[in-house]
């Protein structure tokens, strides 16, 4: 015991070396870092010097200048408060917002844009130096980029701070509360406000409100699990017990948590306050968790990489362009301008934006189903998690205790663990259970808190340890009102569990008034029960307990133990009436009454039973490819037990030593190969080299890890990102926050867990419910999807906007569409469509298939660029120029005339352009075409992008399959473009300055049989695809 | 298909891989496959593009375009073309500085002489000529109405004397049809600096020119033009005026719109150098 606690002890040095050896490994040295980090590491050091649990009442008072009795004055407790600050935890550290705001500006996209209009500046400048009265439309277009930039930087930021507050508003919901002396009165202040040398009571089931020195408790129990893991409570008292103040009793630490402090005189336990806020162990090891870096999400990662794709193209087509017009002999400052033009042309400039509002959308969706992603790209993160490495308690199982099953009349009964515990199914006929369920009504000191009648059984809150909770509200469930039991069955003595009895017993009158006879009765550790019996009842008899018997209590005791279940055994003696009269005084020191030759009564095991929901999760996750390994403080049975019954291990694999079992031979002689599952404790851990974790953890593909510390978690969180997976890792400790933060994706319990996970974790179960991890993994897999369409039907129309200036470049013709007008469709008509498919259902079961590999399946893959690119894209183009050109055509100019046009068309000074019916045109008039000609070319880029929306709504299935009309907010997406369009022709017809003119009703249908033509050519592809998979067709054309 | 970009020292492999002999990230039998593809896809794309076109094609009038709602108000031009803004330098004892000037205006007047107006019908003045086809006639514009300024008199056009004519016309619009009576007046910016003449007469546009039924049916069709010589006044030491002439006397004749410079006016400067 003594040196697991040591070892939990090196937490922070093991933690700290870690990090330190993978900064090595990563080559990149941060000195600042590393100073930093070795600061830190002093500072725990200087932490072990701690004296204060040695010192004296006095010397303490004298140290903290304070007073035991009195507390500290007002006037001292504020001073302290604002020199030392309050005694909170500083959340890690947030990048300031302005930086935040500032990153959206340049991230993505921006730079490229914000370099077009730079150049644009650049470019009147140039022209305005040379012609005073140059045109101010590169001063427009450079403004509108900029403008766009910073709109959709604000946007995004937006959308960020949103989902970062609802965070901070669940935070925040609960502030502690703390009873502290001062000015000789007890009063009630906020936790935040306590101060070093602050006198403080604490009852059970408080969080300890600081790091105290204990000065007067007894029976005082604390839980330090989320401080070392260890799930049983430790006691505390006043006493100087060891020289490292971990383990000292006399000093209790910060959220951890009270058991009970009931037996002190005033029901409280009192102490100093030594340490507050990020001075206490706690906060250090939340400290700790903050440097190790955070890894950058998948879909972050997948995003960038299709930055650089799109930026790749836009910057090569636009330079390609630039030299080719240079060498066309073009004006450099033209060859600028078309520069941008490409530039703008090719980069999809409201789809960072789209891609916010789509993880938010499923942020929100998410969270109704009780996941709070905190991180707004973690949100597709654990559909891409291909292991989740989950605590057991409380989130496997429901974290308390409950019982399981029962052995009397030598037969075991399972009895219901279920959520609500309501259908206990097993055989009450017999006499041996009225006998027990009696025992365990009366040989119980835990009770219920009053004024819960109206509250579910189950639910009710209980003073007492986990056992007799259990044992209480399963006795309440099957016989009804226990308490009345009890006062009928009044209790005379009582003498309660210890370590070295190991029982606990108590003396009952009976509620028979006829029988003046006492009842004792009696729980305990089955073996030591069954010492102190000589006879044993069965179905209701008392018989001798001879040889057999008591290897059938053996047989059954050992079934139970194996189950990982908490086994007590209940014995009961009516005390014959002459030895003890009404009148005897009993007397729980001297023991004035007989211990031994009792009657055995029976046998009831408990375990703490997985949620209803889990073994379906796990099943679900199983088939969705995820592998689910158990990392647990608990003991290998128990832990092989649960991960059993929730299909962690199924039920057909066996470990190495089930095999070993099995076939009666030894570990050693077992091939490997033919164990399935593992069981791997914390100490088999520990020896475990990095190379024999990466064996195990790729050999076997159902692991338990039970016992192990929490450095360890951080060890298996990295053997498992060895192995490429993106790991998914749920806790609730403090100490799980370093491996939290090292996962992929933490995972933290809403509930239960500590404000130290919180905030290493990504993301938060509300209802510390596994199955909603698996809701995750839905929602991440589908928000993967459709944002793959969703990326697809905004780049297809990015060649519809790049061919014109191309075309314009090399053919000369009237420019098809401009710059601004292109904003109009990237920023206008396809922003709600683009949104629309973030709503789409999946197209088939997506829990069926294997996580993707974070390195083979990205989101943008070259099939993807190449169909929306050269297939539907092209498509598109040429739809568009059919109503340009059909446009200027019935205007009088027709298709052929209109080939390298473009310097008369575009000279100011040639005010009677000639077109092929004679007729002149002055340039004004030519330019009002020219807006025309834009306003037909959005129009059909509009018509058509209607189609491409409808055909990205699948991939592979046909769409008559998926449903036209399933995801609504598509036609709302479609009515949106139209509705746009309409009020850009219609609407704003007039506002020249915007480049659209109003047009004639008939061009808005030319470019539907194009549209058509796109539904029909991706009808195709999917119907090959689904024929032949596997095909060339397949491998060239899924995306 | 792998990656888009493969790393550094995959390079070399990537571009030519002598094990699974790829080129590109593909073998030899893939290349084939996908150029065979793009070659019938856009092959078929191409073929589909031009039928749409004929289709679209197929819709035109060759003689009248289908809308002509963007020109509904001509526009007016001046002969000779300057080369950029519409500035006219020269001086008057330097004929290089004009010769440019002239020959354009001879190249543009070259369908208005006599010779090539005998085909043409003389048409009565002051009614629009609205034909019914199927043989459109084209009135005869005779070119000494241009007086001093139709070449015939002095082939100069009054630079070597320091007055140059200008010739003002309106755009060609099918179908137009005046109303009222236009006219071209002239006026320069500053009246102590020059005066404006203009021939015809008032700067007449006569009707009979209208309205005109277009380049296929309309052959050999002349427009109307106005000639405005400027005349420097002997007392002005500066020789440099901004002229403005616009249509006028025509109510569906549009002289005013903000945006467009040139619809029914024209504003050009005449610098004469000593």
């Amino acid at each position: 015991m003594r040196q697991r606690k040591l070892e939990i002890y090196s937490v922070e040095h093991h933690a700290a070396t870690d990090i330190k050896k993978k900064e090595g490994r990563d080559g990149k040295k941060d000195n600042d870092l590393e100073l930093k980090r070795n600061q830190q590491k002093e500072e725990l050091k200087k932490e072990l010097d701690l004296d204060d649990h040695k010192l004296s009442n006095k010397e303490l008072e004298t140290k903290y200048g304070t007073d035991i009795i009195r507390g500290l004055s007002s006037t001292r407790a504020a001073e302290l408060l604002a020199q030392n600050g309050p005694n909170a935890l500083t959340p890690p550290k947030q990048t300031p917002e302005i930086i935040k705001f500032l990153k959206q500006m340049v991230g993505g996209f921006s730079i490229l844009l914000w370099v077009g209009a730079v150049l644009c500046w650049i470019a009147f400048g140039i022209q305005y130096v040379s012609n005073p009265s140059a045109s101010l439309d590169s001063v427009y277009l450079g403004t509108v980029l900029a403008v766009v930039v910073i709109l959709t930087g604000i946007f995004a930021y937006y959308q960020e701070a949103k989902s970062t507050n609802i965070m901070a508003s669940f935070c925040k919901m609960i502030p502690q509360q703390a009873v502290v002396i001062r000015d000789s009165e007890k009063k009630v202040i906020p936790a935040e406000q306590l101060v070093v040398g602050d006198i403080v009571e604490i009852k059970g089931g408080d969080q300890i409100p600081a790091d105290i020195r204990l000065l007067s408790a007894q029976g005082c129990k604390v839980d330090n699990s989320s401080l070392t893991g260890e799930s049983e409570p430790q006691s505390r008292s006043s006493e100087f017990t060891h020289e490292n103040p971990l383990e000292t009793k006399n000093i209790t630490f910060y959220s951890t948590t009270c058991l009970e402090a009931s037996t002190s005189p005033v029901g409280t336990a009192t102490g100093m306050v030594i340490n507050t806020g990020d001075r206490t162990i706690i906060g250090r090891i939340a400290s700790l968790a903050s440097g190790v870096g955070n890894e950058k999400t998948p879909i972050a990662i997948e995003i960038e990489h299709f930055v650089h794709i799109v930026a790749g193209v836009a910057v090569s087509v636009g330079i390609l362009f630039f030299i080719i017009a240079v060498c066309m002999k073009y004006h450099v400052l033209d060859a600028i301008i078309f520069l941008i033009a490409i530039i703008v042309a090719n980069v999809p400039e409201g789809l960072l934006a789209t891609v916010t509002v789509a993880l938010s959308l499923t942020a929100k969706r998410m969270a109704k189903k009780n996941c709070l992603v905190k991180n707004l790209e973690a949100v597709e993160t654990l559909g891409s998690t291909s292991i989740i490495c989950s605590d057991k308690t409380g989130t496997l199982t429901q974290n308390r205790m409950t019982v399981a099953h029962l052995w009397f009349d030598n037969q075991i009964f399972v009895a219901d663990t279920s959520e609500d515990n309501l259908n206990q199914g097993f055989d009450q006929s017999s006499g041996t259970w009225t006998s027990l369920s009696k025992i365990i009504a009366l040989c119980n000191r835990a009770e219920f808190k009053p004024g819960q009648e109206s509250v579910p059984i189950m639910k009710r809150v209980v003073v007492g340890d986990a056992s007799e909770t259990a044992l209480l509200k399963f006795s309440e469930v099957i016989l009804g009102d226990v308490m009345e039991i009890r006062k009928r069955n009044h209790k005379v003595v009582e003498i309660p569990f210890n370590s070295t009895n190991k029982f606990q017993l108590s003396i009952h009158q009976t509620e028979d008034p006829n029988d003046k006879r006492f009842l004792l009765v009696m729980k305990g550790a089955p073996e030591r029960i069954l010492e102190k019996c000589s006879t044993i009842m069965i179905n209701g008899k008392e018989q001798p307990l001879d040889k057999s018997m008591a290897q059938a209590f053996h047989t059954a005791y050992m079934e139970l133990g194996g189950l990982g279940e908490r086994v007590l055994g209940f014995c009961h003696f009516y005390l014959p009436a002459d030895e003890f009269p009404e009148t005897y005084s009993f007397d729980s020191e001297s023991m004035n009454f007989p211990t031994s030759n009792l009657c055995f009564v029976g046998l009831l095991s408990m375990i703490d039973p997985p949620r209803s929901t889990v073994p379906d999760a796990v099943t679900k996750c199983r088939s969705a490819g995820i592998k689910v390994i158990m990392v647990t403080g608990d003991h290998p049975i128990t832990a092989k037990a649960i991960a059993k019954s929730v299909g962690i291990i199924s039920a057909n694999s066996e470990t190495v030593e089930d095999i070993a079992k099995r076939c009666n031979i030894a570990v050693e002689q077992v091939n490997k190969r033919d164990a399935k599952a593992a069981v791997v404790t914390g100490m088999e851990l520990k020896d475990m080299s990095p190379e024999q974790l990466d064996e195990l953890l790729a050999n076997y593909p159902e692991i338990v890890f039970a016992r192990t510390s929490p450095q360890q978690k951080l060890i298996i969180v990295e053997g498992c990102q060895r192995q490429d997976a993106v790991v998914a890792v749920t806790g609730d400790g403090v100490n799980d926050s370093p491996a939290l933060k090292k996962a992929d994706i933490g995972v933290a319990m809403g509930i239960t867990g500590s404000d130290a996970a919180k905030n290493a974790a990504d993301m938060i179960l509300l209802d510390d419910n596994f199955s909603s991890i698996v809701t995750g993994v839905e929602e991440g897999r589908l928000i993967f999807d459709n944002l793959k369409k969703t990326i697809a039907y905004t780049l297809t129309k990015n060649i519809a906007e790049l061919c014109p200036f191309l075309i314009y470049i090399i053919l000369g013709l009237p420019l098809p569409i401009g710059t601004i007008t292109l904003l109009f469709i990237d920023l206008g008509t396809d922003i709600i469509p683009s949104i629309a498919l973030a709503y789409e259902k999946a197209e088939s079961d997506i829990m069926n298939r294997k996580p993707r590999h974070k390195k083979k399946d990205r989101l943008v893959n070259q099939q993807l660029a190449v169909y929306s690119y050269l297939h539907i894209g092209l498509m598109q183009a040429l739809g568009a120029f059919l109503v340009y050109f059909t446009v200027y055509a019935q205007q009088g100019f027709r298709p052929t005339s209109l080939f390298h046009l473009r310097i008369a068309w575009d000279s100011d000074h040639l005010n009677d352009l000639e077109d092929n019916y004679g007729q002149e045109w002055t340039s004004y008039q030519r330019q009002y075409l020219e807006w025309t000609g834009y306003t037909a070319f959005f129009v059909g880029i509009m018509v058509q992008q209607i189609a491409d929306l409808i055909i990205r709504k699948t991939r592979k299935n046909s769409i008559f399959k998926q449903g036209l009309f399933r995801n609504k907010v598509i036609w709302v997406g479609i009515a949106s473009q139209i509705i746009v369009a309409l009020l850009l022709s219609y609407g704003l017809g007039s506002i020249t300055a915007l480049n659209f003119t109003m047009l004639k009703a008939q061009y808005w249908f030319v470019a539907v049989p194009h549209a058509i033509l796109i539904w029909v050519y991706d009808e195709m592809r999917k119907l090959f695809i689904r024929l032949y998979p596997g095909s060339w067709w397949d491998k060239n054309m899924y995306y | 298909r792998e990656s888009f970009q493969p790393e550094p020292g995959e390079w070399k492999r990537f571009i030519y891989n002598p094990t699974s002999g790829e080129f590109l990230g593909r073998t030899a039998k893939s290349w084939g496959l996908i150029l065979l593809f793009y070659l019938v896809f856009y092959g078929f794309l191409a073929a589909l593009f031009t039928f749409t076109m004929w289709v679209m094609l197929q819709t035109l009038n060759d003689e009248v375009p289908k809308y002509r709602d963007q020109i509904p108000s001509p526009g007016l031009m001046v002969f000779p073309k300057p080369l950029s803004a519409l500035e006219y330098t020269f001086s008057a004892s330097d004929p290089s500085s004009y010769r440019g000037y002239i020959e354009d205006l001879r190249k543009f007047l070259k369908p208005y002489t006599l010779e090539e107006q005998k085909n043409l019908t003389v048409c009565p003045d002051g009614i629009l000529s609205e034909q019914k086809g199927p043989v459109y006639v084209a009135c005869q514009f005779p070119i000494f109405l241009l007086q001093a300024c139709s070449g015939m008199s002095d082939p100069d056009f009054g630079y070597s004397q320091g007055s140059p004519c200008v010739l003002v016309k309106m755009n060609r619009i099918i179908g137009l049809k005046p109303e009222g009576t236009p006219r071209i007046e002239c006026i320069p910016k500053d009246e102590n600096v020059a005066s404006i003449s203009t021939y015809p007469n008032n700067g007449i546009i006569d009707l009979k020119y209208f309205p005109y039924y277009g380049k296929k049916l309309h052959v050999g069709y002349l427009q109307p033009l106005v000639a405005a010589q400027v005349i420097f006044s002997a007392n002005s030491t500066k020789k440099e005026v901004t002229v403005e002439c616009k249509i006028d006397g025509s109510p569906n004749l549009k002289n005013q719109d903000d945006r467009d410079k040139f619809l029914g006016r024209v504003a050009f400067k005449i610098i004469a150098r000593a």
